[in-house]
């Protein structure tokens, strides 16, 4: 019996996604079929055969890695599997989180279909098509962001315009790219299209000034619906750019592109760390740190030419479990104080202490504190950026350090009680479905930080699917 | 077809300055399939007639579901707008006119030397115009009409660079979603206004 890698990794979850949906309502069932779908997906993407064969007793699948659909293919090949792993299953841990957590109830069908759209797009040849599954995972994103009952606010109109503005620049700079591949490099038609391209890019990885509705998003919405669209849709976005740089040699070979991105990434990681420093809102926060760490994905790739992408790919199954993290612990305490602003928060370690400490850690770890998952990692990309720009490197440290000003801010008014809780002593008000799975996270993030490479060493495998950037 | 041509680029030009100035949304829907069916007429210069009118019906059917969700609505009255404000959108309209018009001879020269320039001028007023509506209103009707008629400019230049069933149906999939998103966002607009209707002392 022959299948394909496209209808096993995009079609059936949408399938799910879509019987899910229907059954939205059914909490229990809801959470079971979409969950087990991640999971099972993340588990075969993760143990699948490099000779696409697979044997079930006495039923033998053979899979073809690519679909033809109007004359167009969509291609899973083995090299990306790790990648598709790593989203399956950080599908499968929102999902399931979504049950204890107050989301929308729409979200796991909405979450699993968004990760399905995305596995398309980094599969479709011509590969420029991606625009449009990404613009409809964008779409799709819309009642998870502004829940039925909920005003419609500017945040969520700005985030459609914003990435709906992208689709037409990436679709141009597709069409482009294809004409000037044999022009010399001087001309002015390559500088249009790498304007274009690039512009197309930023927008949809709202690099600044495109972030506008990041922050206005992540205060309207439910932390851990923001926290997967701020982890899917950028870390999906920078996968689908490499193949622009692995397949033009004249953009591989542009002088000044690392150096660009460098400054790009320096830029985005000090506005980032500089906004978060000053934040009031926790959700605001966030969403400013979700800045910075695009910034140091932008700066990994700048760093290619030293071995950035390893780090950049070694990041994003840790900010993975950090954006999940943080956003999961954002919805209990919002759940339990009903308003994420700073003054709301004060006093709240004395009655949720877990939830107060692993919000810091979490915290800590994104910002890459000493011992905590994102260090090694950060500390070898600031130091490559210091060795080539003394001054890059200094704003990248100096900049790094406002998500650490804010943590320490917060943590003052944690332990601070209010004026009338001032007699209230410490108690663990926490249920074990909220505390285990943050336990369980901060275990992993530790020990990440002292044995880097435990766990999500073969992410780095995704980079043979790119030729020409191993 | 190419006959069509010239009316198509004044009535597309007419509908989207009908669509910046104005705030009601049945002049801002007819405006909008108008539009549509000015822009099919621009899409069959570059794409077979039977491939075009793909774009046609779902833009239609686009306008249709905007329309008769709004038809379903409690009908709200529009507010009075002063006569600054419509001045002030429609010389913002004109100077777009005028930059698009500046803007296609070097555009046409540098990077589309193939398309014919109605194709290049309709579809650039139309982006141009709807950016235009997009930076100036915070409507959620307004901003789904403003992205279907941006998408419409850009699929009518689109279509003279590169012919493709799939990207047909892809586009197809993006206008209908939008149109979806657009008609989500005015159910949910028309009952919030109904709770808090509700909520309101007598």
């Amino acid at each position: 019996m022959t299948l394909s890698t496209p209808i096993l990794w995009v079609f059936l979850p949408l399938l799910i996604a879509v019987i899910s949906a229907v059954f939205y309502k059914q909490k229990l069932l809801s959470v079971l079929l979409t969950s087990l779908t991640a999971f099972t997906l993340a588990l075969l993407a993760t143990f699948f055969p490099e000779d696409m064969v697979l044997s079930i007793g006495p039923l033998t699948l053979v899979f073809d890695d690519s679909l033809t659909i109007l004359g167009r293919q969509i291609t899973i090949t083995y090299e990306i599997l790790p990648f598709i792993t790593l989203l399956y299953a950080m599908t499968g841990i929102w999902v399931l989180s979504s049950s204890f957590a107050d989301a929308p109830a729409l979200f796991r069908s909405i979450c699993l279909a968004i990760t399905s759209l995305l596995t398309a797009a980094l599969g479709v040849e011509p590969f420029l098509y991606a625009a449009l599954f990404a613009e409809t995972a964008v779409l799709v994103s819309v009642p998870m962001l502004s829940p039925a009952g909920q005003k419609t606010h500017r945040g969520i109109l700005r985030y459609l315009t914003i990435q709906t503005l992208a689709l037409p620049l990436i679709l141009l700079a597709g069409w482009l790219l294809s004409g000037v591949e044999t022009l010399p490099p001087d001309s002015p038609l390559v500088t249009q299209t790498i304007l274009i391209l690039g512009l197309g890019i930023a927008v949809w990885l709202s690099v600044f000034p495109f972030h506008s509705w990041m922050p206005m998003i992540s205060e309207k919405a439910n932390p851990l619906v923001t926290s997967y669209l701020f982890f899917i849709m950028p870390t999906a976005t920078l996968i689908f750019s490499l193949n622009f740089i692995d397949r033009y040699t004249f953009l591989r070979e542009l002088p000044n592109l690392y150096e660009g991105l460098r400054l790009v990434g320096v830029i985005m990681i000090t506005i980032g760390g500089a906004w978060t420093a000053v934040q009031t809102n926790l959700k605001r926060a966030f969403s400013f740190t979700v800045l910075a760490e695009t910034g140091f994905s932008l700066l990994a790739i700048g760093l290619s030419e030293g071995g950035g992408l390893t780090w950049m790919l070694a990041l994003f199954p840790i900010r993975a479990l950090e954006f999940w993290l943080w956003g999961f612990i954002l919805t209990l305490i919002e759940d339990h104080t009903g308003d994420l602003d700073i003054p709301a928060v004060q006093g709240l370690a004395r009655k949720y202490p877990i939830l107060s400490i692993g919000l810091l850690i979490v915290q800590l770890s994104v910002a890459g504190f000493p011992l905590l998952a994102s260090f090694p990692i950060k500390i070898a990309m600031m130091s490559a950026t210091f060795k080539l720009d003394g001054a890059l490197g200094g704003w990248c440290f100096i900049a790094s350090l406002g998500l650490v000003i804010f943590t320490v801010r917060l943590l003052s008014r944690f332990v601070t009680p209010k004026d009338a809780e001032l007699s209230q002593k410490w108690i663990f008000s926490e249920r074990p479905y909220e505390y285990i799975p943050i336990l369980i996270v901060i275990l992993f993030l530790v020990i990440s930080g002292f044995f880097p490479n435990t766990f999500f060493a073969r992410i780095i495998d995704t980079l043979s699917a790119f030729l020409h950037l191993q | 077809m190419s006959a069509f041509s010239t009316p198509a680029f004044v009535l597309i030009v007419i509908t989207a300055m009908v669509i910046l100035i104005f705030r009601d949304w049945r002049i801002n829907t007819i405006a909008l399939a108008v539009q549509y069916l000015a822009a099919f007429f621009l899409v069959t210069l570059s794409w077979p007639i039977e491939v075009a009118v793909v774009k046609l019906i779902v833009g239609w059917m686009a306008t249709a579901a905007i329309t008769f969700t709004f038809l379903h609505q409690k009908v709200t009255e529009t507010q009075t707008e002063s006569e600054a404000s419509l001045f002030f959108r429609g010389f913002a309209g004109l100077l777009t006119i005028l930059a698009i018009f500046v803007l296609v001879p070097t555009l046409k020269g540098n990077i589309f030397p193939e398309l014919e320039p109605v194709i290049l001028q309709g579809g650039l007023m139309l982006i141009g115009m709807s950016l235009m509506q997009l930076g100036t209103n915070s409507n959620p009707y307004l901003t789904i009409i403003s992205l279907l008629s941006f998408l419409s400019g850009f699929e009518v230049i689109y279509a003279g660079l590169e012919t493709s069933t799939l990207l047909t149906g892809l586009l197809a999939v993006v206008n209908l979603g939008l149109a979806m998103v657009g008609v989500y966002f005015i159910t949910k607009t028309a009952e919030h206004e109904d709770n808090t209707d509700l909520e309101e002392p007598s």
